[in-house]
């Protein structure tokens, strides 16, 4: 009889985690680079709940993972020189105090030694190291392929880097991305970099708010199955009891 | 409730950037004002089930993992620097400064701040002031029978005295850059000061290499467009409105459990 309550138990425990990842996706659907995450759930047979009528199957619901959707976010115009969008699959790769770290959001700015990095001052990755910039030398440009250069002259390249699995990458806070794995990512020659652009985060508020009206409405309904199994149990004991 | 506190990270997120993006419209007709962005990053995330990790002694791994992020704060603002366009003035002090650098300006306690704001004045003494009657660095003293001035595009000042054919050299403005120039500290009143992160000024005539020429008789424009200001200010309150529907949503969820009772 319990078994209703702890399988719905197992059904609340999910849809409250894909409530938070849905509020963490809307929090976010103004983070440059951003990737829409998506609770997966799977079914957990348990052992069979032996009743008078025969064993009966129980299967609980269990969180399986985070499924990362990469699809690349809408490029809007900002005019400033080291805001760089991509468009392909590629990742830029940034070099933090914790290791390497990858990730999709392009607004880089000078360190006061000419340094290329992050908002958070860590270093972006070239093709051999960190870029050094003199502003002095002139406007830089940047093309699609992320080589730098000033005045008509090559002074650098931005690295792009493309992983063979998307899904080794795990977020780490600050737009960046971690590899939980032993792959190296490698040189990515079919993505474009975009100088002057960024790209959007690919949250679609209409879908994130549909998904939240329907996980609401589901917990409701869990909540009504607990309820009505309770209240079972309340007029089992009350008629069961009652002597004759 | 995690979606709770997540909601209000956003809500506050983009209170901050309705803050900036109204910030950059008030001073959409300030003198040599650069645009001031709000920059968004996720938080941290907490792992429930870590990617990686071995699910079974066969060696299979979990190819994803659970990972439920905290929400979103705002990093810093960004100055978007820009050049702004060149408005004609004629008033002989205003100067334009095209391409980079940042005009010198003695502070009263001593310390030198930047400009890009360039209408000038001359002070009582016939010194080129700031508006705010601040000096300019280094200093140009225009002589009282000066009956006109012309700063040239490499900023040199030129002075034109009654019945002297050839102008007088009065005096040179030089322009200060720095290396990034999008970290240098706001002070208010159009001046900036050095900071860590903008790194040490370099200074030089306009006109030399990688710096910017002056334009008399201009001043520059703030670089804030309005139709992409406005654009901005409507996603932010779209989002702020979304973020307070997950508040009322996860309050929702709370208040059916709450309501279980048997």
């Amino acid at each position: 009889m319990d078994n209703t309550l702890y399988v719905s138990l197992s059904r609340q425990m999910t849809l409250r985690r894909e409530m938070d990842i849905i509020a963490n996706n809307i929090a976010n659907a103004d983070t440059t680079g951003f990737k829409v995450e998506n609770l997966m759930v799977r079914t957990e047979p348990a052992r069979p709940a032996h009743m008078s009528d025969g064993p009966n199957p129980v299967k609980f619901v269990l969180d399986d993972g985070v499924a990362r959707d990469f699809t690349q976010g809408s490029m809007r115009a900002t005019g400033a020189a080291f805001d760089l969008g991509i468009e392909g699959k590629g990742f830029f790769k940034v070099d933090t105090a914790a290791g390497d770290r990858f990730t999709r959001d392009g607004r880089f700015t000078l360190s006061p030694e000419g340094k290329l990095t992050t908002q958070d001052g860590d270093a972006v990755q070239g093709e051999s190291g960190e870029i050094i910039l003199d502003p002095a030398k002139g406007p830089v440009a940047i093309a699609q392929d992320g080589t730098i250069s000033q005045a008509g002259e090559k002074v650098g390249k931005v690295g792009v880097f493309l992983f063979d699995d998307r899904s080794v990458l795990a977020k780490d806070r600050g737009n960046l991305l971690k590899n939980t794995s032993n792959a190296e990512p490698n040189p990515d020659t079919a993505s474009r970099v975009r100088q002057g652009m960024l790209e959007g985060s690919n949250v679609n508020p209409i879908l994130q708010i549909t998904r939240m009206i329907e996980v609401s409405r589901a917990y409701e309904s869990v909540v009504r199955t607990i309820e009505n199994t309770a209240d079972l149990s309340k007029r089992a004991v009350e008629r069961l009891g009652r002597v004759a | 409730m995690q979606a709770l506190r997540t909601a209000a990270t956003g809500m506050s997120a983009q209170q901050l950037n309705v803050e900036v993006i109204s910030n950059n419209i008030a001073n959409m007709n300030t003198v040599g004002f650069k645009r001031q962005r709000a920059e968004f990053q996720d938080l941290l995330y907490q792992s429930l089930e870590r990617a990686g990790t071995q699910s079974s002694d066969q060696g299979t791994v979990v190819p994803t993992g659970v990972q439920i992020g905290g929400g979103v704060k705002a990093g810093s603002t960004y100055r978007i620097t820009t050049q702004g366009t060149a408005t004609r003035t004629d008033n002989r002090y205003d100067v334009a400064i095209q391409g980079r650098g940042y005009l010198q300006v003695l502070l009263p306690s001593g310390e030198t701040a930047y400009t890009r704001a360039g209408n000038l004045a001359l002070n009582d003494q016939g010194q080129m002031v700031t508006e705010d009657g601040y000096l300019v660095q280094p200093q140009v003293t225009v002589p009282q029978d000066a009956v006109d001035i012309t700063i040239s595009k490499t900023g040199q000042v030129q002075a034109t005295k009654e019945g002297v054919a050839a102008p007088e050299v009065v005096g040179q403005l030089e322009l200060a850059n720095f290396i990034n120039e999008a970290g240098l500290e706001a002070i208010g009143d159009n001046l900036f000061m050095q900071s860590g992160s903008s790194g040490e000024p370099i200074t030089g005539n306009p006109g030399a290499t990688g710096f910017g020429t002056l334009l008399q008789g201009y001043t520059e424009a703030s670089n804030v467009d309005a139709v992409s200001e406005i654009t901005a200010l409507i996603v932010a309150q779209r989002a702020y409105e979304m973020n307070s529907k997950v508040i009322t949503t996860a309050d929702e969820m709370l208040q059916a459990a709450n309501q279980v009772k048997s």
